[in-house]
């Protein structure tokens, strides 16, 4: 076996950490005092998108543990008093569970077939998060600016998640076959 | 040969059987979480001041550059409107200048009359001044993050102001860094005074843009247009800090348009009141017994 050399262990380290890393600016940028009208708003759910593509392209470079973690810090940083801490983890393992268990409807198909994954997946995820912060704080909360949340969220999906989606490993099946050695369909160089 | 895939058939399952008992397990993580942010209220502070502090320095260098952005576009729109905005403003100073004259004269005459009465002022306020760092601002909750924390005095429950008015309150102090929860937040009730009537009630936000007007002795006595001012009950707030005015009254309905323009906030002011009655919680008594001499004077 052929020992890498320095930048090659440095590359895959990169590539190692490079959703944990986005996950953790989008759960920064989440704060960040944009003034974009609706697109503000939207920031809370940016963190569901990247966890829900990253999942579907590299899921064993964002681990369950992991997102725990993200979905505490996030909530943590966002929340106000009485909020929930966990239920935007709880959201992420669950999107995360959801897009394994379900990867042949959504690896490899047509984007408008991901987009919609993505639509019901993200509709799920709204739905705990504001079903639990009501229940949590037993107040009516009026479900409107979550909803407006997760149309702009759905809406500006096509612009991020395929750029997200370009971590993907190379699956040796999208390579020239002259450079696909000996790599058997389904694995991926790494 | 037969040997090693079965072999391997066994470890995919294995694998398969602890992925499945992964998920539940973060399930039961997460769960747990939650409830131990409800049982234990304290650490759940704690761990939020932590994530603050940590986040503020990124948050900042974040923020710069947005702030450039957001001030770009903000003089985009400027200039199209620059004429209008200028007649708009010569007559606002002809108005404000009269006011000027008159308030002048008040302060005067008041310190006259104070002078008469012995009146003894309140603690005198003094201001701390913050960058907003990030907001807080989710479909659930309406805040934002200062870059000043309990290193240069600011400690929970004070008045949070802009120019134009109040903004809101601090919630959670770090060391660098602290949390103010706005007026417009659905945990946010104050006690405020009709300026006109110098009637008491509560305001309390429902995360809308708007708030609410509550525990009005009487509904007569609103019209729109008053202006609602802090009362300064509770000890924590100056009294007669603006927060808004009334927009709407039907049907046992108040709303009031808070001054302050949260959709472009970027510095803010911290008043150091001195006392700070109301700590953390966020729940302020309405009938709190230590009255601010203004009131009693009267």
């Amino acid at each position: 076996m052929k020992v890498d050399g320095p930048l090659a262990v440095l590359d895959r380290w990169g590539r190692a950490a490079l959703p944990g890393a986005v996950l953790l600016f989008f759960v920064l940028l989440t704060l960040a005092p944009l003034r974009a009208p609706f697109l503000s708003n939207a920031l809370p759910l940016l963190p569901a998108l990247a966890v829900f593509q990253f999942s579907l392209a590299t899921p064993e470079r964002l681990p369950g543990p992991l997102l725990l973690v993200m979905g505490i810090l996030l909530d943590l940083l966002l929340g106000g008093p009485g909020a929930p801490v966990g239920v935007s983890a709880l959201g992420f393992v669950l999107i995360r569970a959801a897009v394994m268990a379900n990867r042949r409807y959504l690896v490899g198909v047509p984007f408008l077939f991901q987009w919609f994954g993505f639509c019901l997946l993200t509709l799920g995820f709204v739905v705990l998060v504001w079903g639990f912060t009501a229940l949590w704080t037993w107040t009516a909360i009026d479900p409107v600016p979550a909803l407006i949340q997760y149309v702009v969220m759905v809406v500006i999906y096509p612009l991020i998640g395929p750029l997200l989606a370009r971590v993907r490993a190379r699956d040796p099946l999208n390579v020239p076959e002259l450079s696909r050695g000996t790599a058997r369909p389904g694995e991926t160089t790494s | 040969m037969a040997i090693r895939d079965e072999f391997e058939v066994a470890t995919g399952q294995v694998r398969q059987a602890v992925q499945r008992f992964a998920l539940g397990l973060l399930v039961i993580a997460a769960f747990g979480a939650m409830l131990v942010g409800k049982a234990d209220t304290v650490l759940v502070e704690h761990a939020r001041v932590l994530a603050l502090d940590l986040a503020s320095p990124v948050l900042e260098a974040i923020a710069r550059p947005v702030a450039v952005a957001n001030r770009t576009i903000a003089d985009l729109k400027e200039f199209a409107s620059l004429r209008e905005e200028n007649a708009h403003l010569r007559e606002e100073n002809a108005r404000l200048l009269a006011w000027q004259t008159a308030a002048r004269r008040l302060e005067n005459e008041n310190e006259g009359l104070r002078g008469l009465a012995n009146f003894r002022e309140g603690p005198e306020a003094s201001f701390i001044t913050a960058r907003i760092v990030g907001d807080s601002v989710s479909a659930y909750v309406r805040g934002a993050l200062l870059n000043v924390g309990r290193k240069v005095g600011v400690a929970p429950g004070q008045a949070v102001v802009t120019g134009e008015g109040l903004a809101g309150r601090i919630a959670e102090v770090g060391d660098n860094s602290s949390r103010v929860l706005f007026v417009t937040d659905v945990n946010s009730r104050l006690p405020v005074l009709i300026e006109r009537t110098r009637e008491r009630a509560i305001l309390a936000g429902d995360n809308s843009t708007q708030l609410r007007l509550t525990l009005l002795q009487s509904l007569q006595g609103v019209q729109r247009g008053d202006r609602i001012i802090t009362s300064g009950h509770g000890g924590s707030f100056p009294v007669g800090i603006p927060v808004g005015e009334v927009v709407e009254t039907n049907e046992g309905h108040v709303r009031v348009r808070p001054f302050a323009d949260f959709s472009r906030l970027e510095f803010v002011r911290v008043v150091d009141y001195g006392v700070t009655g109301l700590v953390g919680g966020g729940h302020t008594a309405p009938s709190t017994p230590s009255g601010v001499a203004g009131q009693r004077v009267r």
